[in-house]
């Protein structure tokens, strides 16, 4: 279970620290409010919100990498599928991002973050399979 | 039913040397004998054991069964033989360590005839519980003891309802205990099961049990 | 218990070597499928703009092809004219069935709209066979004054309700299928909508939009049934001066010199992994069937054939080969559907996804591919293995 678990954590990395560079927060735009305010797009909330997903799949991947136990192993792995589920449902439901096709949001962020959330969501199962193997 | 005649062996152990493992091996086994061969290591007792299985070619000579020289066979015929008529206990741990004991045990029905034939699972279970093991049928060889792993090898070797069991050393690794239970072991599935035994073994108890024993050294029967 | 069980079960017993051999696989499939897609993706966007201009000839002012082929696949706006005049002249020339005039406007940067300048196109609706086609099939009636067609990407800004140009609010009427060029990001409206933008531009716009009296950007021919469309360019070229006229057949010919070079380039570098992979995965099997030898030793001793030997252990390759190549060919074509906008900005490239026949042709061939590789890899090895007298195997 090492290699995934491995990938997990690989993958929980690029989940947490991506979005950071690719939201238009980052590229110095937001939303300018008829008060003057402004406030940041969606997409830097998306970015956010990844970030609260990634520590938690991070946790998942080091517990599956030093568990041997087939039950905890087992439930570790669904854990981390649904997680992989949330990182898809971010960009895409959840929260959303620009609409601007151009945007860094939309051009590298939400396609990273739906690529990394279908890696984790294989990877995870791949690992459901091989727990079967492990003994206590 | 097992016959050698004059079969000498050598093989190549570079820069054109060679040893003589085997030389003038005149032999034969009648079916149902229990025959032991002893001898010091280096003899050419296993050398003696594989000729017999047609599992190395005779530099010269000829290794027949019923009248048929081995090597006159195709190499699908000669796999044939082996698999239908021949059980092999080997000297060192020879179970497939990805496979678990039962897997292991039926795993020579993969490769004959009896391949998709119904009851090699029932046939494996059953002998399982002969040689004590039916309890660790899903264990594999790593968590199995050295006499647990080498009472699965017997297993195997009678899976296919062999004529003729060839066991190399079986009990060489094994604590006194349980090198006597295999010993008994081999007596039932000898007085059971209608077979031809040839076991090479350096423990002279294994000689007295037997109906008949003979002696090796440099390649030669000297007794 | 059979062979392929057996070859399986090798498989997940050698958990390391096996991740080995199937990253090798995934990574060199994923690879080559990914260049495959995005070559195939941009040649298949360029038929399609071809298709889509619907011309035989494309007639633009002198020295300007190269502007105009970019301006049309990359969305970059163009500012190219030509007396209005040349379309008399074109369509007096023999051969020639029907010439539209089309006018290439840019937006203002930083628009509400859009991030950078929007390419604009105005089209005469009386000649047009370009847009005027797709309106009768989609909407149902032509694009009144104010109204606008936009590709695939053009959208009208949230919270908004029309498009504004020039301080003009044009109504997104509808969307053009995508081609994956930068028509997805044009905005397509009558000479008339053009003519009304420029003028509410000078008191409205931060820059006017200025259209020169009597010019056209380009001309877009059709030819009678039967003629040659080069000719009818030569024809043009010499009858009218200073312009430049490229049959439909020559269009974008840069941009097909740029996909080739690029995929002599990229496919040179693969093969050279490629090669270094299989080795690779060559070595890997021959130390395991080291390793086994005295495995393949029992084998034989249980009744095993050459034969039998020799396909289990092939099995083993295959089924990494099938896992690895599968899930690099899903891979790759996952991250090139989901990055494709990246992909063009990147590249320079115009690219549209291939339709789902033409992706599982590309993918199973890059799985026969990966299968062939590998079992040539493995071959070698895996006879030697066979060929051994059993009882060398199993000594120590």
């Amino acid at each position: 279970m090492k290699i995934p678990a491995v990938l997990i954590v690989i993958l929980a990395i690029l989940i947490g620290t991506l979005p950071y560079f690719f939201n238009c927060q980052y590229d110095g735009k937001a939303l300018t409010l008829e008060n003057g305010r402004q406030v940041p797009m969606k997409c830097y909330w998306t970015a956010q919100a990844s970030l609260a997903v990634a520590v938690p799949l991070l946790v998942v991947g080091l517990l599956i990498a030093f568990s041997r136990q087939k039950e905890t192993l087992r439930a570790l792995a669904l854990v981390g599928a649904i997680l992989g589920i949330m990182v898809i449902l971010l960009p895409t439901r959840l929260i959303g991002v620009c609409q601007h096709p151009g945007a860094s949001c939309n051009l590298v962020m939400k396609p990273a973050l739906i690529f990394a959330g279908s890696l984790v969501i294989s990877v995870s199962l791949v690992g459901l399979v091989i727990s079967r193997r492990s003994v206590e | 039913m097992i016959s050698l005649i004059g079969v000498t062996k050598t093989y190549p152990v570079g820069k054109g040397a060679t040893v003589t493992a085997a030389h003038g091996i005149e032999l034969q086994v009648e079916r149902g004998e229990y025959l032991v061969i002893t001898g010091r290591s280096g003899a050419g007792k296993t050398t003696l054991l594989n000729l017999v299985a047609g599992l190395t070619r005779p530099t010269s000579g000829q290794v027949l069964w019923d009248g048929t020289d081995l090597w006159d066979l195709a190499d699908p015929q000669r796999s044939l033989l082996r698999n239908r008529r021949v059980g092999f206990i080997f000297q060192f741990p020879s179970l497939l360590p990805s496979l678990s004991v039962l897997e292991n045990v039926v795993l020579p029905t993969a490769f004959g005839p009896a391949h998709g034939k119904p009851g090699a699972r029932e046939r494996a279970d059953e002998l399982l519980h002969l040689v004590g093991l039916v309890d660790k049928r899903a264990a594999y060889p790593r968590q199995l003891s050295a006499g647990q792993q080498q009472r699965a090898v017997i297993a195997r070797s009678l899976v296919n309802r062999p004529q003729v069991l060839l066991a190399d050393e079986p009990t060489s690794d094994l604590d006194e205990q349980t090198e006597m239970e295999i010993i008994d072991l081999f007596a039932r599935i000898h007085a059971t099961m209608d077979l031809t035994i040839l076991m090479v073994t350096h423990a002279p108890r294994l000689v007295t049990r037997s109906a008949r024993s003979i002696e090796m050294a440099d390649g030669v029967i000297v007794a | 218990m059979t062979l392929l069980q057996l070859a399986w079960k090798n498989v997940v017993g050698s958990a390391f070597r096996s991740w080995i051999v199937f990253l090798c696989v995934l990574v060199v499939t994923a690879l080559l499928f990914s260049t495959v897609l995005v070559i195939r993706g941009a040649q298949d966007s360029l038929r399609l703009v071809q298709q889509r201009l619907g011309a035989d000839v494309v007639v633009v002012p002198e020295g300007t092809e190269t502007q105009v082929e970019t301006a049309l696949l990359m969305g970059q706006p163009v500012a190219v004219w030509m007396p209005r005049e040349n379309l008399d002249r074109i369509a007096g020339i023999p051969g020639v069935a029907i010439v539209t005039p089309q006018l290439y406007l840019a937006s203002l940067a930083n628009a509400p709209c859009c991030s950078a300048e929007m390419f604009l196109m105005a089209f005469d609706p009386q000649t047009d066979f370009t847009i005027t086609p797709w309106l009768s099939q989609n909407l149902g009636h032509e694009l009144g004054l104010g109204e606008a067609i936009g590709g695939s990407d053009v959208f009208v800004p949230y919270g908004e309700e029309n498009i504004r140009i020039y301080g003009y609010e044009i109504d997104l009427s509808g969307n053009l299928e995508r081609t994956g060029t930068g028509l997805d990001t044009a905005l397509f409206f009558t000479f008339e909508t053009a003519r009304e933008v420029a003028q509410v531009s000078r008191t409205k716009a931060v820059r006017p939009l200025e259209i020169p009296s009597d010019s056209i950007s380009a001309a877009l021919a059709r030819v009678v049934p039967g003629a040659d469309p080069r000719l009818v360019a030569l024809q043009i070229v010499h009858d009218v001066p200073g312009v430049a006229a490229i049959p439909s057949s020559g269009l974008f010919q840069t941009f097909h010199r740029q996909i080739s070079g690029l995929l002599r380039s990229v496919l040179a570098i693969l093969g050279i992994t490629s090669v270094l992979s299989l080795v690779l995965v060559g070595l890997v099997f021959s130390m395991a069937a080291n390793e086994r030898r005295r495995e393949t030793g029992v084998m034989r001793a249980l009744g095993a054939t050459h034969g039998a030997v020799l396909r289990s252990l092939l099995a083993e390759a295959i089924i990494l080969a099938f896992g690895g190549g599968i899930t690099g060919i899903l891979l790759a074509a996952l991250a090139i559907y989901l990055f494709r906008n990246l992909i063009v900005l990147s590249l320079g490239l115009s690219f549209l996804f291939p339709s789902f026949p033409s992706l599982v042709a590309l993918g199973g061939g890059g799985l026969v591919l990966a299968l062939a590789g590998v079992t040539l890899a493995v071959l070698p090895p895996a006879l030697r293995t066979c060929r051994q007298d059993p009882a060398v195997a199993m000594r120590e």
